[in-house]
């Protein structure tokens, strides 16, 4: 299994350097093709190689091929603003992905906040810094779109990593067990028991609900957190704060199945996020006040354009008289 | 929802995650424009952030998620940083060539 990898690897490499902006002419609609061919190769290796009963959702395969054929096109398109675009499939296709792993509130977050408030920066930006266009060199773009810096080395190294990733990743490295022996061994995962006790209120709601707990007791401990101890038949509901005290109750499969029927992705979320991670938050705020801070000081700056020539010019460096200043807009932060 | 993804899936999405870094890798790498390799060190985030997705789904643990929540503030904060410094270039030499800027090597 692992040789195909590598081979895959190497086909993808040459591919990727056949589509690699370049000044000379370059077979660059064989290198898409052959780009296409491997990642779908690939793919389709894969899907041939997995029993059905452990296989991703066929989803998963769909938007895995959309995000590495946007991904090559981020990187080989010659216009930033295709590039740019290509980049929202990839960020669409990976949201996908994230559907497809149930984790939706990530998948819309992705959508908003970095196809809809990042890219459009980006794209704000890619029209900010492009030179006007001479006459009748609409379709020429600036010679550093065009020309690949290092296109070989680059790729080599890119695909030395993606081989060792591979080699790491289907080789056992990870639990030192290769896929189909992990099939043997273990046709199912085991189910990994949810930890009801990651939203409380939740909890208590639906225990007052089912009259197990008395709406005062509930009451009483505003701001209680409880803990549901041990599985199976019964679990012991602690208060860890407020005097409400200990109550042992049945956990019925059924009441479980309530429990976790109206506990979604996001919840479960939010309370990883506010119950383990606050320190994080906080600094998370002081980061982005900091950028916002920093984007506004760096836009307010009055920068003096320097000549065009790539040499240092001496005649213009010890000139006092700026050429002419141009003052740059403020940036949005975040 | 309670049930977790096999280790056979779980390495198909760090296989989609990893090509997605290594592509992002060669595309910082070997492009020559400021704001294409901001662009692609935004996609490493994506290889980065789907095989979080996928590890947080197999250990049904959501700290995983929660890290790609602080990895989006982080990547907002640096492009909005980055962003306003490659204006602040452009403005300087009128171009987006990163060789442009190579007399800083020093």
């Amino acid at each position: 299994m692992e040789i195909a990898f590598y081979i895959a690897s190497v086909i993808g490499a040459i591919a990727v350097y056949l589509m690699m902006p370049a000044s000379g002419p370059k077979p660059k609609k064989l290198g898409a093709l052959l780009g296409l061919a491997t990642g779908g190769g690939l793919f389709a290796y894969l899907l041939s190689q997995t029993p059905a009963d452990v296989r991703p959702d066929l989803y998963f395969y769909v938007f895995a091929l959309l995000a590495v054929g946007s991904a090559l096109r981020v990187i080989t398109h010659p216009r930033p603003v295709y590039s740019a675009l290509y980049f929202v499939m990839v960020v669409l296709a990976s949201s996908g992905l994230f559907l497809v792993l149930e984790a939706e509130f990530m998948a819309f977050a992705m959508i908003i906040i970095y196809a809809g408030a990042i890219l459009v920066t980006y794209l704000f930006v890619i029209m900010l810094a492009t030179l006007p266009q001479a006459e009748g060199e609409e379709e020429q773009a600036p010679e550093y779109d065009r020309v690949a810096r290092e296109p070989l080395g680059a790729v080599a190294v890119g695909f030395a990593l993606l081989a060792v990733l591979c080699h790491v990743i289907f080789s056992g490295g990870l639990n030192g067990q290769t896929p189909k022996e992990v099939v043997k061994t273990n046709p199912a995962s085991p189910p990994i028991v949810f930890a009801v006790e990651t939203v409380p209120g939740r909890i208590i709601d639906t225990l007052v609900e089912r009259e197990l707990l008395t709406a005062e007791a509930a009451a009483d401990g505003a701001g209680l957190k409880m803990r549901v101890e041990g599985e199976g038949e019964s679990a012991i509901i602690k208060a860890t704060w407020g005097e409400s005290g200990a109550a042992l109750i049945a956990l019925t499969p059924e009441l479980k199945e309530t429990l976790e029927g109206k506990i979604g992705n996001i919840d479960r979320v939010g309370s990883a996020l506010f119950e383990g991670h606050t320190l994080g938050i906080e600094l998370a705020g002081i980061i982005l006040l900091l950028s916002m801070v920093g984007a506004v000081v760096i836009g307010r700056k009055t920068v003096y354009t320097e000549p065009e020539s790539r040499e240092p010019d001496l005649e213009y460096m010890h000139k006092d008289e700026p050429l002419s200043d141009v003052s740059v807009g403020e940036q949005p932060a975040g | 929802m309670n049930e977790t993804i096999s280790q056979v899936a779980l390495n198909h999405y760090l296989l989609a995650g990893a090509l997605l870094f290594a592509l992002g890798l060669i595309g910082f790498v070997a492009r020559r424009n400021l704001i294409v390799i901001f662009l692609c060190t935004e996609m490493m985030f994506q290889g980065i952030v789907v095989s979080m997705v996928a590890f947080s789904r197999y250990h049904m643990n959501f700290d995983g998620q929660v890290f790609v929540i602080f990895v989006l503030t982080i990547a907002a904060a640096e492009a909005a940083m980055a962003l306003g410094l490659v204006v602040l270039l452009f403005r300087r030499k009128q171009t987006l060539d990163a060789d442009a800027w190579s007399s800083m090597k020093g």
